[in-house]
Protein backbone atom coordinates (compact mmCIF):
# COMPACT_ATOMS: atom_id res chain seq x y z
CA UNK A 1 0.00 0.00 0.00
CA UNK A 2 1.40 3.44 -0.98
CA UNK A 3 2.21 5.76 1.88
CA UNK A 4 0.41 9.06 2.16
CA UNK A 5 2.53 11.94 0.91
CA UNK A 6 3.02 15.33 2.53
CA UNK A 7 4.49 18.33 0.69
CA UNK A 8 6.38 20.74 2.99
CA UNK A 9 6.75 24.22 1.52
CA UNK A 10 8.90 26.82 3.30
CA UNK A 11 11.76 29.11 2.37
CA UNK A 12 13.38 28.46 5.77
CA UNK A 13 15.57 25.38 5.84
CA UNK A 14 15.29 25.53 9.63
CA UNK A 15 11.51 25.15 9.47
CA UNK A 16 11.73 22.39 6.87
CA UNK A 17 14.21 20.51 9.01
CA UNK A 18 11.97 20.99 12.05
CA UNK A 19 8.89 19.69 10.22
CA UNK A 20 10.83 16.70 8.92
CA UNK A 21 12.09 15.91 12.42
CA UNK A 22 8.58 16.07 13.88
CA UNK A 23 7.02 13.99 11.11
CA UNK A 24 9.88 11.53 10.67
CA UNK A 25 8.34 9.02 13.09
CA UNK A 26 5.04 9.01 11.27
CA UNK A 27 4.28 6.73 8.30
CA UNK A 28 4.20 9.44 5.66
CA UNK A 29 6.42 10.19 2.69
CA UNK A 30 7.82 13.73 2.92
CA UNK A 31 8.62 16.01 -0.03
CA UNK A 32 10.04 19.53 0.41
CA UNK A 33 9.96 22.75 -1.57
CA UNK A 34 11.97 25.89 -0.82
CA UNK A 35 9.67 28.66 -2.09
CA UNK A 36 6.19 29.29 -3.41
CA UNK A 37 6.84 28.57 -7.08
CA UNK A 38 8.75 25.40 -6.21
CA UNK A 39 5.89 24.40 -3.93
CA UNK A 40 3.30 24.93 -6.65
CA UNK A 41 5.34 22.95 -9.22
CA UNK A 42 5.87 20.06 -6.83
CA UNK A 43 2.21 19.99 -5.85
CA UNK A 44 1.36 19.35 -9.50
CA UNK A 45 4.16 16.83 -10.01
CA UNK A 46 4.01 14.89 -6.73
CA UNK A 47 0.23 14.87 -6.14
CA UNK A 48 0.58 15.07 -2.33
CA UNK A 49 -2.19 14.07 0.03
CA UNK A 50 -1.53 17.08 2.28
CA UNK A 51 0.41 20.33 1.95
CA UNK A 52 2.05 22.29 4.78
CA UNK A 53 2.46 25.76 3.32
CA UNK A 54 4.38 28.75 4.63
CA UNK A 55 2.92 32.19 3.95
CA UNK A 56 5.79 34.63 3.43
CA UNK A 57 8.02 33.23 0.70
CA UNK A 58 9.93 34.55 -2.30
CA UNK A 59 8.64 34.21 -5.87
CA UNK A 60 5.12 33.34 -4.74
CA UNK A 61 3.58 33.67 -1.30
CA UNK A 62 1.51 30.97 0.33
CA UNK A 63 -1.84 32.67 -0.30
CA UNK A 64 -1.17 32.77 -4.05
CA UNK A 65 0.00 29.16 -4.10
CA UNK A 66 -3.19 28.11 -2.36
CA UNK A 67 -5.42 30.12 -4.71
CA UNK A 68 -3.80 28.57 -7.76
CA UNK A 69 -4.09 25.05 -6.36
CA UNK A 70 -7.80 25.59 -5.74
CA UNK A 71 -8.31 26.61 -9.38
CA UNK A 72 -7.20 23.21 -10.68
CA UNK A 73 -9.31 20.10 -10.68
CA UNK A 74 -6.39 17.83 -9.81
CA UNK A 75 -5.34 19.83 -6.72
CA UNK A 76 -8.58 21.46 -5.58
CA UNK A 77 -9.32 18.80 -2.99
CA UNK A 78 -5.87 18.55 -1.39
CA UNK A 79 -5.93 19.74 2.23
CA UNK A 80 -3.66 22.74 2.78
CA UNK A 81 -2.43 23.71 6.24
CA UNK A 82 -0.94 27.20 6.34
CA UNK A 83 2.12 27.44 8.59
CA UNK A 84 2.45 31.06 9.61
CA UNK A 85 4.03 33.42 12.10
CA UNK A 86 1.10 35.72 11.54
CA UNK A 87 -1.51 34.41 13.87
CA UNK A 88 -3.52 37.59 13.81
CA UNK A 89 -7.10 37.21 12.79
CA UNK A 90 -6.84 39.07 9.47
CA UNK A 91 -4.03 36.84 8.28
CA UNK A 92 -5.96 33.74 9.23
CA UNK A 93 -9.01 35.10 7.40
CA UNK A 94 -6.90 35.83 4.31
CA UNK A 95 -5.65 32.28 4.45
CA UNK A 96 -9.14 30.82 4.51
CA UNK A 97 -10.24 33.13 1.71
CA UNK A 98 -7.36 31.86 -0.41
CA UNK A 99 -8.66 28.34 0.13
CA UNK A 100 -6.58 26.89 2.90
CA UNK A 101 -8.11 24.15 4.97
CA UNK A 102 -6.47 24.84 8.31
CA UNK A 103 -3.56 26.73 9.84
CA UNK A 104 -0.87 26.36 12.46
CA UNK A 105 1.25 29.11 13.95
CA UNK A 106 4.98 29.26 14.50
CA UNK A 107 6.79 28.40 16.67
CA UNK A 108 5.50 25.01 15.63
CA UNK A 109 4.22 22.81 18.44
CA UNK A 110 5.13 19.22 17.57
CA UNK A 111 2.07 17.65 19.18
CA UNK A 112 -0.26 20.10 17.50
CA UNK A 113 1.32 19.49 14.10
CA UNK A 114 1.10 15.70 14.41
CA UNK A 115 -2.48 15.94 15.61
CA UNK A 116 -3.55 18.11 12.68
CA UNK A 117 -1.75 15.94 10.13
CA UNK A 118 -3.37 12.79 11.53
CA UNK A 119 -6.77 14.45 11.44
CA UNK A 120 -6.44 14.87 7.68
CA UNK A 121 -4.49 11.75 6.76
CA UNK A 122 -5.26 9.25 9.53
CA UNK A 123 -2.69 7.27 11.44
CA UNK B 1 -62.46 -38.36 38.06
CA UNK B 2 -60.01 -40.98 39.18
CA UNK B 3 -61.26 -43.34 41.97
CA UNK B 4 -57.88 -44.16 43.36
CA UNK B 5 -54.33 -44.77 42.41
CA UNK B 6 -53.76 -48.21 43.89
CA UNK B 7 -53.51 -49.92 40.49
CA UNK B 8 -51.20 -47.25 38.89
CA UNK B 9 -47.37 -47.28 38.91
CA UNK B 10 -45.75 -45.10 41.73
CA UNK B 11 -44.58 -42.27 39.39
CA UNK B 12 -47.98 -41.80 37.80
CA UNK B 13 -49.56 -41.79 41.26
CA UNK B 14 -47.28 -38.99 42.44
CA UNK B 15 -48.11 -36.95 39.38
CA UNK B 16 -51.80 -37.49 39.90
CA UNK B 17 -51.55 -36.43 43.57
CA UNK B 18 -49.66 -33.26 42.70
CA UNK B 19 -52.19 -32.41 40.07
CA UNK B 20 -54.96 -32.94 42.56
CA UNK B 21 -53.29 -30.68 45.11
CA UNK B 22 -52.86 -28.05 42.44
CA UNK B 23 -56.54 -28.25 41.47
CA UNK B 24 -57.64 -28.03 45.08
CA UNK B 25 -55.47 -24.99 45.68
CA UNK B 26 -56.88 -23.29 42.63
CA UNK B 27 -60.43 -23.97 43.73
CA UNK B 28 -59.63 -22.74 47.23
CA UNK B 29 -58.35 -19.43 45.93
CA UNK B 30 -61.49 -18.99 43.83
CA UNK B 31 -63.76 -19.77 46.77
CA UNK B 32 -61.94 -17.31 49.02
CA UNK B 33 -62.40 -14.64 46.38
CA UNK B 34 -66.15 -15.31 46.16
CA UNK B 35 -66.43 -15.20 49.96
CA UNK B 36 -64.84 -11.80 50.03
CA UNK B 37 -67.17 -10.45 47.36
CA UNK B 38 -70.22 -11.88 49.16
CA UNK B 39 -69.05 -10.31 52.42
CA UNK B 40 -68.88 -6.96 50.72
CA UNK B 41 -72.40 -7.36 49.23
CA UNK B 42 -74.31 -9.08 51.98
CA UNK B 43 -72.51 -8.70 55.28
CA UNK B 44 -71.50 -11.75 57.32
CA UNK B 45 -69.49 -14.19 55.31
CA UNK B 46 -71.01 -17.45 54.24
CA UNK B 47 -69.36 -20.64 55.47
CA UNK B 48 -66.50 -21.63 53.23
CA UNK B 49 -67.89 -25.09 52.96
CA UNK B 50 -71.06 -23.79 51.24
CA UNK B 51 -69.23 -21.94 48.41
CA UNK B 52 -69.08 -24.43 45.62
CA UNK B 53 -72.15 -24.98 43.43
CA UNK B 54 -73.51 -28.41 42.51
CA UNK B 55 -72.11 -27.93 38.95
CA UNK B 56 -68.52 -27.60 40.22
CA UNK B 57 -68.50 -30.74 42.28
CA UNK B 58 -68.48 -31.50 46.02
CA UNK B 59 -67.81 -28.68 48.67
CA UNK B 60 -64.10 -27.84 49.25
CA UNK B 61 -62.31 -27.81 52.56
CA UNK B 62 -59.28 -25.54 53.15
CA UNK B 63 -55.88 -27.21 52.64
CA UNK B 64 -53.60 -25.63 55.21
CA UNK B 65 -50.75 -27.96 54.31
CA UNK B 66 -50.87 -26.78 50.71
CA UNK B 67 -50.89 -23.12 51.74
CA UNK B 68 -48.00 -23.68 54.10
CA UNK B 69 -46.04 -25.52 51.44
CA UNK B 70 -46.63 -22.74 48.95
CA UNK B 71 -45.66 -20.12 51.50
CA UNK B 72 -42.41 -21.92 52.27
CA UNK B 73 -41.66 -22.28 48.55
CA UNK B 74 -42.22 -18.58 47.90
CA UNK B 75 -40.11 -17.63 50.93
CA UNK B 76 -37.27 -19.78 49.62
CA UNK B 77 -37.58 -18.20 46.17
CA UNK B 78 -37.51 -14.74 47.71
CA UNK B 79 -34.43 -15.54 49.77
CA UNK B 80 -32.70 -16.91 46.71
CA UNK B 81 -33.59 -13.82 44.67
CA UNK B 82 -32.25 -11.55 47.44
CA UNK B 83 -29.03 -13.50 47.61
CA UNK B 84 -28.62 -13.24 43.84
CA UNK B 85 -29.32 -9.51 43.98
CA UNK B 86 -26.69 -9.06 46.67
CA UNK B 87 -24.22 -11.04 44.61
CA UNK B 88 -24.90 -8.99 41.47
CA UNK B 89 -24.68 -5.71 43.41
CA UNK B 90 -21.26 -6.77 44.67
CA UNK B 91 -20.21 -7.67 41.14
CA UNK B 92 -21.41 -4.29 39.89
CA UNK B 93 -19.36 -2.50 42.56
CA UNK B 94 -16.31 -4.53 41.60
CA UNK B 95 -16.73 -3.72 37.91
CA UNK B 96 -17.25 -0.02 38.64
CA UNK B 97 -14.01 0.04 40.63
CA UNK B 98 -12.25 -1.74 37.77
CA UNK B 99 -13.55 0.80 35.26
CA UNK B 100 -12.40 3.67 37.50
CA UNK B 101 -8.94 2.08 37.77
CA UNK B 102 -8.74 1.69 34.00
CA UNK B 103 -9.80 5.29 33.47
CA UNK B 104 -7.14 6.49 35.91
CA UNK B 105 -4.51 4.40 34.13
CA UNK B 106 -5.63 5.71 30.76
CA UNK B 107 -5.32 9.30 31.97
CA UNK B 108 -1.86 8.59 33.37
CA UNK B 109 -0.71 7.02 30.11
CA UNK B 110 -2.14 9.92 28.12
CA UNK B 111 -0.31 12.41 30.33
CA UNK B 112 2.91 10.41 29.98
CA UNK B 113 2.50 10.28 26.20
CA UNK B 114 2.02 14.04 26.00
CA UNK B 115 5.06 14.63 28.23
CA UNK B 116 7.23 12.33 26.12
CA UNK B 117 6.08 13.92 22.87
CA UNK B 118 6.75 17.40 24.25
CA UNK B 119 10.21 16.31 25.28
CA UNK B 120 10.80 14.83 21.83
CA UNK B 121 9.65 18.05 20.22
CA UNK B 122 11.98 20.04 22.44
CA UNK B 123 14.94 17.82 21.65
CA UNK B 124 14.11 18.11 17.95
CA UNK B 125 14.15 21.91 18.26
CA UNK B 126 17.56 21.89 19.93
CA UNK B 127 18.96 19.45 17.39
CA UNK B 128 17.68 21.55 14.50
CA UNK B 129 19.19 24.72 15.96
CA UNK B 130 22.56 23.01 16.41
CA UNK B 131 22.40 21.46 12.96
CA UNK B 132 21.68 24.82 11.32
CA UNK B 133 24.41 26.67 13.19
CA UNK B 134 27.07 24.03 12.59
CA UNK B 135 25.96 23.49 9.03
CA UNK B 136 26.46 27.14 8.09
CA UNK B 137 28.96 27.57 5.30
CA UNK B 138 29.80 31.21 5.95
CA UNK B 139 28.96 34.21 8.09
CA UNK B 140 25.96 35.17 5.97
CA UNK B 141 24.55 31.68 6.22
CA UNK B 142 25.14 31.68 9.98
CA UNK B 143 23.34 34.99 10.43
CA UNK B 144 20.42 33.64 8.38
CA UNK B 145 20.39 30.58 10.62
CA UNK B 146 20.28 32.75 13.76
CA UNK B 147 17.44 34.78 12.26
CA UNK B 148 15.47 31.65 11.32
CA UNK B 149 15.95 30.16 14.76
CA UNK B 150 14.79 33.30 16.53
CA UNK B 151 11.89 34.03 14.17
CA UNK B 152 10.55 30.51 13.65
CA UNK B 153 11.53 28.66 16.79
CA UNK B 154 11.57 31.32 19.52
CA UNK B 155 8.88 33.41 17.87
CA UNK B 156 10.11 36.96 17.46
CA UNK B 157 9.86 39.40 14.57
CA UNK B 158 12.52 41.90 15.65
CA UNK B 159 16.13 40.98 16.34
CA UNK B 160 19.64 42.29 15.91
CA UNK B 161 23.02 40.56 16.05
CA UNK B 162 25.71 42.92 17.31
CA UNK B 163 29.42 42.25 16.99
CA UNK B 164 31.97 43.42 19.55
CA UNK B 165 34.41 45.87 18.05
CA UNK B 166 37.98 46.60 19.11
CA UNK B 167 36.87 49.57 21.18
CA UNK B 168 34.56 47.38 23.24
CA UNK B 169 31.41 48.74 21.66
CA UNK B 170 28.87 46.82 19.62
CA UNK B 171 28.19 47.22 15.90
CA UNK B 172 25.08 45.88 14.19
CA UNK B 173 26.11 42.87 12.08
CA UNK B 174 22.66 41.61 11.08
CA UNK B 175 19.12 42.80 11.71
CA UNK B 176 15.59 41.64 10.99
CA UNK B 177 12.44 43.70 11.42
CA UNK B 178 14.29 46.35 13.40
CA UNK B 179 12.30 49.38 14.42
CA UNK B 180 13.80 52.77 13.54
CA UNK B 181 14.61 53.41 17.19
CA UNK B 182 17.01 50.49 17.46
CA UNK B 183 20.62 51.64 17.39
CA UNK B 184 23.23 50.54 14.88
CA UNK B 185 25.83 50.85 17.57
CA UNK B 186 26.10 50.56 21.34
CA UNK B 187 29.02 52.42 22.97
CA UNK B 188 30.87 50.46 25.69
CA UNK B 189 28.77 50.14 28.85
CA UNK B 190 25.79 51.95 27.31
CA UNK B 191 22.64 50.13 28.35
CA UNK B 192 21.61 46.55 28.90
CA UNK B 193 22.91 45.21 25.58
CA UNK B 194 26.38 46.65 26.17
CA UNK B 195 26.43 45.37 29.76
CA UNK B 196 25.65 41.85 28.51
CA UNK B 197 28.65 42.09 26.22
CA UNK B 198 30.82 43.29 29.08
CA UNK B 199 29.83 40.83 31.79
CA UNK B 200 28.72 37.88 29.65
CA UNK B 201 25.49 37.40 31.62
CA UNK B 202 22.31 36.98 29.53
CA UNK B 203 19.41 39.35 30.06
CA UNK B 204 15.82 38.09 29.90
CA UNK B 205 12.94 40.46 30.59
CA UNK B 206 11.08 39.60 33.74
CA UNK B 207 14.02 37.80 35.31
CA UNK B 208 16.36 39.86 37.42
CA UNK B 209 16.91 43.56 36.89
CA UNK B 210 14.75 45.46 34.46
CA UNK B 211 16.22 47.05 31.35
CA UNK B 212 16.18 50.75 30.53
CA UNK B 213 14.73 49.61 27.16
CA UNK B 214 11.15 48.48 27.94
CA UNK B 215 10.82 46.72 24.57
CA UNK B 216 13.89 44.53 25.01
CA UNK B 217 12.85 40.91 25.52
CA UNK B 218 16.28 39.28 25.73
CA UNK B 219 19.97 39.99 25.15
CA UNK B 220 22.14 36.90 24.76
CA UNK B 221 25.94 36.96 24.68
CA UNK B 222 27.37 35.13 21.68
CA UNK B 223 30.66 33.43 22.45
CA UNK B 224 33.63 32.36 20.37
CA UNK B 225 36.33 30.34 22.03
CA UNK B 226 34.75 31.03 25.41
CA UNK B 227 34.93 34.80 25.01
CA UNK B 228 32.04 37.13 24.19
CA UNK B 229 32.19 38.08 20.53
CA UNK B 230 28.80 39.74 20.23
CA UNK B 231 25.23 40.01 21.51
CA UNK B 232 21.91 38.81 20.11
CA UNK B 233 19.20 41.33 21.02
CA UNK B 234 15.56 40.30 20.72
CA UNK B 235 12.74 42.80 20.94
CA UNK B 236 9.15 42.11 19.87
CA UNK B 237 7.73 38.63 20.25
CA UNK B 238 5.09 37.44 17.82
CA UNK B 239 1.59 38.64 18.72
CA UNK B 240 0.30 35.22 19.67
CA UNK B 241 3.34 34.41 21.85
CA UNK B 242 2.77 35.77 25.35
CA UNK B 243 6.23 35.19 26.85
CA UNK B 244 9.48 33.22 26.63
CA UNK B 245 9.46 29.58 27.64
CA UNK B 246 11.98 27.14 29.12
CA UNK B 247 12.64 25.84 25.61
CA UNK B 248 13.50 29.37 24.52
CA UNK B 249 16.06 29.55 27.33
CA UNK B 250 17.63 26.35 26.05
CA UNK B 251 17.70 27.69 22.51
CA UNK B 252 19.44 30.82 23.85
CA UNK B 253 22.09 28.58 25.41
CA UNK B 254 22.64 26.88 22.05
CA UNK B 255 22.93 30.25 20.33
CA UNK B 256 25.27 31.56 23.02
CA UNK B 257 27.65 28.64 22.64
CA UNK B 258 27.51 28.05 18.91
CA UNK B 259 26.59 31.22 17.03
CA UNK B 260 29.41 33.45 18.20
CA UNK B 261 32.21 31.87 16.19
CA UNK B 262 30.97 33.67 13.08
CA UNK B 263 31.36 37.02 14.82
CA UNK B 264 35.06 36.77 15.58
CA UNK B 265 37.33 38.84 13.30
CA UNK B 266 38.82 35.61 11.82
CA UNK B 267 35.41 34.63 10.50
CA UNK B 268 34.96 37.77 8.46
Amino acid sequence: MDRKKILLVDDSSTVLLMEKMILSKSPYELVTACDGQDGYDKALAEKPDLILLDVVMPRMDGFEVCRRLRERDDTRGVPVIMVTTRGELNSVETGYQSGCTDYITKPINGLELISKVKSYLGD
Amino acid sequence: MAQGSGTRPPDEASTHRLQSVHDQLKDLIESLREQRERRVREGPPAPASAVSSPAEGPPLAPVPEVLDLEKRRLSADLAEARAELARLSGEEMRLRRQVADLEREHRRLSDDYVAVEEQNSELASLFVALERLHGSADRGDAMAAVQEIVVNMVGSEELGVYQLDRAGGLELAHGFGLAAARPDRYPPGDGTVARVAANGAPFVAGRGEASEDPDLTAAIPLRSGGRVAGVLAIWRLLGHKPSLTDLDQRLFSVLECHAGRWLSPAAE
